[in-house]
């Protein structure tokens, strides 16, 4: 059906990708700012410029108006003020169709495609080419063109489900490609790859760029990729550019100190701590996932008083069932969890947050915390129970609300008060209330999953100098990471998951990256 | 958008104080009343003397008033019954079964004393007890299923609560038509008479189910504002998985939620049939206080599952439904006419909810020069 509303522009300007030089101007904003409500100014003048052949990277930390920015280049969002011009021509996007006619094309963190299709209908989906009938073989010709010019390895006909993130991406990227995208926004590009998948994308991605195409991939904390990648950074504070700079000419503290506005302490002091007695044993524990596989296979550990063990791994390979399993969310199919010498496999997970385990979930919008619900009461997630908060079935919400106080004191939350929903606070704030939670309990296990995950700099090396301080305070830590510096620069013992099995418990002081990247990627399981 | 300079655009609210809440409420009805003039002026009636005959014969007569306040402690009732399970997350439509069953099981405890033969020697105190405890257990049973089978295996609760409500509309006809055991000696169709001393005491003429109702209100709004368990319930019904993760357990939320629910909607079948002055029996329309027992849920959702609100929402359907069909008679309007105003004040209460979650703010249109005077 013709849609007489937007289809005028875009006819007209149908030839504006032609004849780009490298180096030229091809999307020029200016003094983009947007308001929302409350006052926040989340763009405040904002000019950003990129240039054919560019990887121009943005830097900023969670809440600093990245994600409002490329919401507003793609059309997701309009703008208070300001302009956008696409090679010269005046632009306004009133939705991301708008802003992919225009040849602009995103990726987005999230991946959003549907997992029971194949490649190729996932990337034919909503193409203004799949309207009517689709020729199959033409359009899979076209995609394996695309990606063998890039250097990607893709199969149209492989179910997305199947993917790995890894590839998931390159599907995306494949997706934007064909449709005909010149500049390419890349939020988070890595945050879900293994090291060798990353190292194949950064390939590709500088292939594109000798094509005269623009990349700006949004990254919040991989500072040293954004310093391998990138041609320019422009780096976002508040809202507000605060620097523009050439990477040639930045070292990772130089970005860092910009962008969180202080220095940022990289080598994290690992205080000397004796590890006292076993807190947690597991012995030949395996569970199945969502799908009924067994996806968790015969893990077997020790986690002692003052020991951080970190489990590696890429995405789905069964570190989340073995953190629910262990806190019970999800049923031990075989083996057994002792916890201070008890039996715990099949006691329920009020008697283990009363035992003393506690659980950071990764999942901290859907799981760890309930965002209708004030500060107050989402502290009250971990404390209903506790005698100390409750009397004879009756709440003590001036005792909750004290200590909620204390939390966002301790752990530096930023929020205009305890008794504000929970959702109106950015994702490294939510963490902080999360951890904080659940660190103020003094358990004597702490799983923490994913916890540092999407947060920035600053949020990130707080939330892990927080777990570091829980392990001086003799709790057994198990750290669940995809991110494998966090995993060498934490831990005291590494567990690489690969397929559900725990390849090999490494102690960290003979722990080599290449060795545990191979691990975790399946690579070395003969060995 | 943009209306001569002035920018008008819609921001969503980050918080609402109670008597801002009330204010809009307030506001709606009165924007439902106003509509719903323009249809009695439309039918050549004054509003103003419709008006005035439905509030003034629900309100401020006294006969009128006893009828509404009668409606007002059973809606209320059907409104608790509802409120429970939905603050869980979950949907009551088993009121009616609960009512008939909490009815029957009233009068199964008078019918087992000899009430329907006139033996009955047991005093006062003790039948209403026994009754009212009959009531409760009734209503909770029969909840209780769906709330089990929710929890237990996740079959949908308002299938089930429907279907329950065809299986205890039937069960009354057996036991109170032809040959059952609560037969009406005249055959009516009805049950036998309560006993003098089954029926409910008045106090100042009103049945004493109305202190039941404002104790419950009480006992309702610290559940959920100060007790463990109402948190417990409170954080299932936003959030199921995260209030697992926390260590409530499901099956038991469930479970409770609807022995609670159905607890409740029991003692509204109890007031209807063996408190209300002049009634003391199962009627023969019973069927019609099953579908009444459906505006509480309409009083819940009004009102957002808070006890307090819906009491004045119960009171306000409660005397419509009484003035209303007194003001029909009255003066001759169109059959119906009841209902199409409590449904129009329906759909302007939920209307008007859309500034709960939204204001709109009017500006002069920012230039460049005045926003950046914001920073």
């Amino acid at each position: 059906m013709p849609r007489t509303r937007d289809a005028e522009p875009i006819e007209l300007h149908g030839d504006i990708w032609k004849h780009i030089q490298p180096g030229e101007v091809i999307l020029d904003a200016r003094g983009i700012t947007k308001r929302y409500p409350g006052g926040v100014l989340a763009n405040d003048h904002i000019d950003f410029k990129i240039r054919a052949g560019e990887i121009h990277a943005i830097l900023g930390e969670n809440g600093a108006g990245k994600t409002t920015l490329m919401s507003i280049l793609f059309g997701l969002l309009q703008p208070d003020e300001g302009e956008i011009y696409v090679r010269g021509l005046k632009v306004n996007f009133r939705s991301p169709e708008d802003a992919i006619k225009m040849g602009i094309g995103m990726v987005h963190q999230h991946r959003k495609l549907v997992p029971a299709h194949t490649v190729l209908e996932n990337i034919l989906l909503g193409h203004p080419k799949s309207r009517g009938v689709i020729n199959v073989k033409e359009a899979e010709e076209e995609i394996e063109a695309i990606a063998q010019r890039y250097g990607f390895r893709v199969d149209p006909r492989a179910r997305v489900w199947q993917l790995t993130e890894g590839e998931k991406q390159v599907v995306e990227i494949v997706k934007a490609l064909y449709r005909g995208a010149k500049i390419l926004i890349l939020d988070e590009p890595t945050s879900a790859l293994t090291p060798v998948e990353t190292e194949r994308l950064l390939e590709s991605i500088e292939t594109m760029t000798q094509e005269a195409l623009g990349v700006v991939p949004f990254i919040t904390h991989k500072l040293p990729m954004v310093l391998a990648i990138s041609d320019q950074v422009t780096i976002l504070r508040r809202g507000r550019v605060v620097d523009r700079l050439e990477t040639a000419k930045a070292t990772e503290q130089i970005l860092a100190q910009k962008m969180v506005g202080r220095p940022v302490i990289f080598d994290l002091q690992k205080p000397d701590v004796t590890p006292g007695k076993p807190v947690i044993q597991v012995e030949n524990l395996s569970a199945r996932n969502n799908k009924g596989v067994i996806a968790l296979k015969n893990a077997s550990f020790t986690v002692r008083e003052g020991e951080i063990l970190g489990v590696a791994g890429v995405a789905g390979n069964g570190q989340h069932e073995l953190a629910e399993t262990l806190m019970g969310l999800r049923p031990a199919e075989g083996g057994r969890i002792l916890f201070e010498g008890q039996d715990i496999t099949h006691r329920s997970i009020l008697d283990r947050w009363k035992l003393g385990l506690g659980y950071t979930p990764a999942e901290r919008t859907e799981v760890g915390s309930i965002g209708d619900f004030t500060l107050v009461e989402n502290v009250a997630m971990n404390y209903y129970f506790d005698k100390r908060y409750n009397h004879a079935g009756f709440l003590d919400y001036g005792g909750l609300r004290q200590l909620t106080e204390q939390i966002i004191e301790d752990f530096d939350v930023a929020t205009p008060g305890p008794d504000v929903k929970i959702q109106t606070l950015s994702g490294g704030n939510l963490q902080k209330i999360i951890l904080g939670r659940v660190l103020s309990r003094q358990p004597k296990l702490v799983i923490a999953n994913l916890p540092a995950q999407g947060l920035d700099v600053g949020a990130t090396e707080f939330v892990q100098r927080k777990l570091l301080e829980a392990r001086s305070n003799q709790a057994a830590v198990i750290l669940i990471s995809e991110d494998l510096d966090e995993i060498l620069s934490l831990s005291d013992w590494i567990a690489p998951m690969y397929e559900g099995e725990i390849v090999d418990i490494i102690p960290a002081a003979e722990a080599r990256k290449d060795l545990i990247g191979a691990m975790i990627a399946g690579l070395h399981r003969e060995n | 958008m943009t209306v001569a300079g002035y920018h008008i655009r819609l921001q969503r609210r980050t918080n609402l104080p109670g008597w801002k809440a009330a204010l809009f409420s307030i506001l709606a009805i009165l924007f439902g009343l106003f509509l719903f003039s323009l249809i009695f002026w439309q039918a050549g009636q004054s509003p103003r003397e419709i008006y005035k005959q439905i509030f003034g014969y629900a309100f401020f007569n006294s006969y009128g008033l006893r009828l509404t306040i009668n409606r007002f402690i059973f809606l209320a009732f059907a409104s608790y019954a509802f409120i429970i399970p939905y603050r869980a997350g979950l949907w009551n439509i088993g009121m009616p079964g609960q009512l008939y069953l909490g009815a029957l099981a009233a009068f199964g405890v008078v019918y087992l004393l000899g009430g329907k033969t006139g033996e009955m020697t047991a005093s006062q105190p003790v039948v209403i007890t026994l009754m009212v405890l009959a009531a409760l257990l009734a209503g909770a049973l029969i909840g209780g299923i769906a709330g089990f089978l929710k929890g237990k295996w996740n079959v949908n609760e308002i299938v089930v609560t429907m279907m329950l409500n065809f299986i205890a509309f039937n069960l009354v006809a057996f036991m109170i038509k032809d040959g059952g055991p609560f037969m009406n000696l005249g055959g009516r169709g009805e049950s036998f008479e309560l006993p003098e001393a089954a029926r409910a005491p008045l106090i100042a003429g009103f049945p004493y189910t109305l202190i039941l109702v404002i104790l419950l209100m009480i006992a309702i709004y610290l559940l959920f504002a100060r007790m463990s368990l109402g948190y417990q319930i409170r954080a299932f019904g936003k959030n199921p998985p995260a209030a697992r993760y926390a260590g409530v357990n499901p099956f038991w939320i469930s479970v409770l939620v609807f022995l609670l629910g159905g607890a409740l909607a029991g003692l509204a079948g109890y007031h209807y049939f063996a408190a209300v002055p002049g009634v003391y029996k199962i009627a023969r329309t019973y069927g019609y206080f099953g579908d009444l027992s459906f505006y509480g849920m309409i009083c819940g959702l009004i009102s957002l599952g808070n006890p307090i609100a819906t009491l004045f929402v119960a009171l306000l359907f409660g005397g419509l439904s009484i003035g209303g069909r007194s003001a029909q008679g009255k003066l001759h309007l169109g059959f119906g006419v009841d209902y199409a105003l409590m449904g129009m004040l329906m759909i302007s209460l939920v209307a008007f909810q859309f500034f709960y979650h939204y204001q709109i703010l009017i500006t002069k249109q920012a230039t460049p020069a005045t926003a950046r005077q914001y920073e």
